[in-house]
């Protein structure tokens, strides 16, 4: 049975009513209209639909909606904003600032088809929370190791996405 | 005004026609429409040619026309081609800038909806369509430039143009200022046709090409190319990555019902019956169904998800356990009562002299297995099919023409009444290159039977099963060489089920018209060694594996690098079976059979890269036991669409484990002309990670019934992790035009990687993957 709930996305309270077992995925895209994380296997194989919650990648098609609750959510439209207070920007710098992820991830040319790639920046943004400047071997490790699988790209973009980490993490010390 | 002018390219005077004419004053704005005349014989206004040709024969002002410069200065290109993710977006929007002398950001592109673009064409088929959009902007610029003469009053030849405003002494006039205040309306010639069902043919439907721009206007010299060959961003990305694109998934209709589908429990399987919807617990989930097709819609996603579970856990469908489970596809194959090669080529009576005459002769056989395209993001349409018949498809197929034609064909109206949408999703890598095989179906049928608008989402389990596959392969290969240790003759022959068959299940399930498509094949290598000159390859064609079922069983279909990636793996394997027979270094034997320049020049630079020093393969300390690591390396190379390929696998495998390590791979691409060096760089080292990752661990498994690698843990691809360090190596040139270069570096990596195992442990693996498993039995037999 449907029964409302608060939800904090990307920085905003949002009330929204349904069932509490609903996987956070389908409230974000289709209450919520967020369009970046993405179903992908529906069973925490891929990770196209992880978003950050508290700061930890979570993957959404698993996740009941009531775990959300009293949580941060973050997505990749919340990446600016989350830039932006870390930075102590004005608003009229953090309207033209995307997350230094985001910027590296333009700056790389990383997605093609870029189906799983919120993913990715979302994975990304959580490696370099923990670890400013990873290896490439700990870069590698994050995207295969972390349960509760392997981050997955089947066109093929890994290497782009290291070399964007690393842009990334250069970008966040200066 | 009617422009006619000569000029000479390739040192020949070739003449080309276009017209441009004023269609009257505007007080706002202006614009010049760039669209097409119709090619003389062209069957006009018939059932088939679909009313956008007529409308932009008639009023080319009209949303169809193909290219638009604005008074604004920015410039709206049409083309029914799509992104496909490697690029093309990109690639298209600079081989429109080089020619207008335009900035490459000026400019706009609508891709892939049929009521919005008038060419048509494969997605794929890159080069055709960049030929296409080459010569419409280059016509368009002869168009501006005869406006600027007239505006400016001097002769064209002393005009130049940079960044859009054509300069003449102390003159200038932007392309804006010459549109200002007019509808200018340029036609140019083309010819081809539109996509339609074409029952029996090799796929199912033609015009798959879509119109093809005739003429030869004069173009920029590749050597004087200011914007291609520089690296400029792709359009899309910055949308992607900040979660402003709208994806396929992303539509959504008033009164749109969401549906997830209930599959036959076999691909065999019939209907019985259907279990129901527990109204308590589901209010708003009903079922709906056609034939063996069935679905639970509710306008609750999660609902149509909670409700379908049940239900399918309450259907009843017949068993069946026709297939051979994929172990014995091998066997299978062998089996099969094979007719004549429906596709040959070469010399048969010379090559079997030539093998006769031979001092050494080399049989081998090499086999692939079922494998697919497995996007991240599984199929997902959405469709409105209204109650005077129309429909509306909203989808990320890579043919929306195409797709149009089946749609059409399965409802049995014309493809006037459908119209097929196009956006951003999950690669497709191939699967629907012919227009078929999708969600697409499912949801016009869906549609139609409840009078809304329906999205269906397949689930990543039906995705794995019931979306078409790259079928498996074997191949008999043998080589005859002589004294010297050259190849005197090669016999080459491929056998693998059908690969043209992207009827969509929805359709097929549902029992409606389907446009299929015959059996058959095609010789897919193009040939780099010329000194072999006895050659023969024979392509043999047999139905899909359970083509005889309701569900048409597994349907095969072509996936990224089509052809070549299965006939170049036996034939390369072949060549480094022979190098090694010859007990020569694999790259000089190669050099030794070739006079093709392009191939000798990226093959010696990839070399070099690689710090490649010539030896024999297998490696003196080769070895098959033991459980420290031994290292080989290998090299194939390869040829498609005008791109010289070479690839340079490095590797370590432990004997006892059967575990292969690559540890470096050297890619090396010649394209001809590059456009775009950076993104020709990604898309290589992406290719790579697709190419090893079928060469270590891509193989769809099923059991007697039914598919059974239906997820990421049954359906393994290459990790992040497992990625080597990967080295590009890119030559471009421009005096041989454009290659493809977006696809084709997967293909060179399954013969590099099996000649590397050669090298490291002496024994020969003609087959891939090299799991594990496989290759501790091979190491032991």
């Amino acid at each position: 049975m449907p029964s409302e709930l608060t939800l904090t996305v990307n920085g905003a309270k949002q009330v929204v009513s349904t069932a509490p077992e609903t996987p956070l995925i389908f409230v974000l895209r289709n209450e919520l209209k967020l369009s970046g994380p993405r179903l992908g296997c529906g069973m925490a194989q891929c990770g196209s639909c992880s978003v950050l919650l508290d700061g930890e990648e979570v993957r959404t098609c698993i996740t009941p909606v009531s775990y959300a609750v009293g949580k941060q959510v973050t997505t990749i439209e919340g990446l600016p904003a989350v830039w932006a207070v870390e930075k102590k920007l004005s608003a009229a710098d953090a309207a033209k600032t995307l997350h230094p992820v985001q910027q590296a991830w333009i700056d790389e040319q990383v997605p093609q088809c870029g189906y799983c790639q919120s993913g990715m920046m979302i994975t990304a943004v959580e490696l370099l929370a923990k670890n400013p400047n990873p290896t490439i071997a700990q870069i590698k490790d994050a995207f295969t190791n972390k349960p509760p699988s392997p981050h997955l790209c089947r066109c093929g973009t890994y290497a782009a996405i290291i070399d964007a980490v690393q842009r990334a993490a250069k970008a966040m010390k200066a | 005004m009617t422009l006619k002018t000569e000029t000479s390219s390739d040192s020949q005077i070739m003449p080309f026609t276009a017209t441009l004419a004023r269609r009257g004053f505007v007080k706002m704005g202006g614009a010049l429409f760039v669209s097409f005349a119709l090619p003389a014989g062209f069957r006009a206004q018939t059932a088939e040619s679909p009313a956008s040709l007529q409308t932009n024969e008639l009023n080319p002002t009209l949303l169809g026309s193909w290219l638009e410069i604005r008074s604004d200065n920015t410039i709206l290109m049409r083309t029914g081609r799509t992104e496909t993710g490697t690029g093309m977006s990109g690639y298209y929007t600079q081989v429109i800038a080089e020619e207008l002398s335009v900035r490459p950001e000026t400019i706009s592109l609508i891709m892939g909806d049929t009521d919005k673009t008038p060419d048509g064409g494969y997605s794929a088929g890159f080069l055709s369509g960049m030929a296409n959009v080459r010569k419409v902007a280059a016509y368009t610029y002869q168009a501006l430039l005869g406006l600027a003469a007239t505006q400016l009053g001097v002769p064209v030849e002393n005009l130049s143009v940079l960044d859009g405003v054509v300069f003449c002494g102390g003159k200038n006039i932007s392309y804006g200022q010459l549109v200002q205040g007019q509808q200018l309306d340029l036609k140019i010639p083309v010819t081809g046709e539109f996509a339609k069902a074409a029952p029996g043919n090799w796929v199912g439907v033609v015009g798959l090409d879509g119109l093809t721009v005739t003429g030869n206007p004069p173009m920029k010299p590749l050597n004087q190319c200011k914007v291609m060959g520089t690296s400029f961003p792709v359009p899309g990305i910055p949308d992607k990555v900040t979660g402003k694109t709208q994806w396929s998934c992303d539509v959504t209709l008033p009164g749109m019902l969401h549906a997830r589908m209930i599959r036959p429990a076999t691909l065999g399987s019939t209907l019985i019956s259907v279990g129901a919807v527990d109204k308590k617990q589901f209010p708003t989930a009903e079922i709906v169904k056609k034939g063996n097709l069935v679905a639970v819609v509710s306008p609750d996603e999660w609902e149509a998800i909670s409700a379908s579970r049940a239900v399918a856990a309450g259907t009843k469908w017949t068993d069946w356990a026709g297939l051979p489970g994929s172990e014995n596809v091998t066997k299978t194959l062998r089996a099969y009562k094979w007719n004549a090669p429906p596709a040959s080529r070469g010399k048969p009576a010379d090559v079997t002299a030539a093998l006769a005459k031979a001092t050494k002769k080399i049989s081998a056989s090499y086999e692939q297995p079922y494998v697919r395209h497995a996007p991240i993001g599984p199929f997902v349409a959405v469709a409105d099919v209204r109650r005077n018949g129309s429909a509306t498809v909203w989808t990320h197929s890579a043919q929306s023409q195409g797709l149009r034609a089946r749609i059409a064909y399965m409802l049995a109206t014309t493809p006037e009444q459908v119209v097929v949408r196009w956006l951003d999703h999950s690669g497709q890598y191939g699967r629907t290159t012919f227009g078929g095989d999708g969600a697409e179906s499912d949801a016009v049928i869906l549609s139609q039977l409840t009078g809304k608008p329906v999205r269906v989402q397949w689930t990543l389990q039906e995705d794995m099963m019931w979306s078409s596959v790259s079928p498996a392969w074997v191949s008999d290969v043998q080589a005859g060489l002589d004294a010297n240790g050259r190849v005197i003759a090669l016999r080459s022959s491929f056998y693998s089920p059908h690969m043209m068959d992207p009827r969509p299940i929805g359709a097929v399930l549902a029992g409606m018209p389907c446009s299929a498509s015959e059996p058959g094949g095609w010789v897919a290598t193009e040939w780099v060694y010329d000194r072999i000159q006895n050659r023969l390859e024979d392509v043999y064609g047999m139905p899909n594996l359970g083509a005889e079922t309701a569900s048409g069983g597994l349907r095969g279909n072509i996936m990224r690098t089509p052809g070549q990636r299965q006939q170049n793996f036996a034939l390369e394997g072949l060549i480094n079976e022979a190098a090694a027979a010859a007990n020569m270094d694999p790259i000089q034997f190669r050099l030794d059979h070739t006079t093709d320049e392009r191939l000798i020049n990226i093959l010696k630079a990839t070399a070099k890269a690689a710090g490649w020093e010539p030896r024999s393969s297998p490696r003196s300390q080769a070895r098959k036991t033991g459980t420290t690591p031994v290292n080989g390396r290998g090299v194939s190379v390869m040829l498609r669409e005008n791109a010289y390929w070479v690839g340079i696998a490095e590797i370590t495998v432990v004997p006892d484990t059967g575990v292969i390590d690559v540890s470096r791979f050297i890619i090396g691409g010649e394209p001809g002309k590059i456009i775009n060096p950076r993104q020709f760089g990604l898309c290589m080292k992406s290719g790579v990670v697709m190419g090893l990752s079928e060469a270590l661990k891509e193989e769809v498994t099923f059991d007697k019934s039914k598919v059974t690698s239906t997820n990421w843990d049954r359906y393994k691809i290459l990790t992040m992790e497992e990625m080597p360090e990967i080295k590009i190596v890119s030559l471009s040139r421009d005096d041989k035009n454009f290659g493809g270069g977006s696809e084709g570096a997967n293909a060179v990596c399954p013969p590099a990687v099996t000649a590397a195992f050669f090298d490291a442990t002496g024994i020969q693996a003609r087959r891939i993957p090299l799991t594990p498993g496989y290759v501790t039995t091979l190491l032991k037999s």
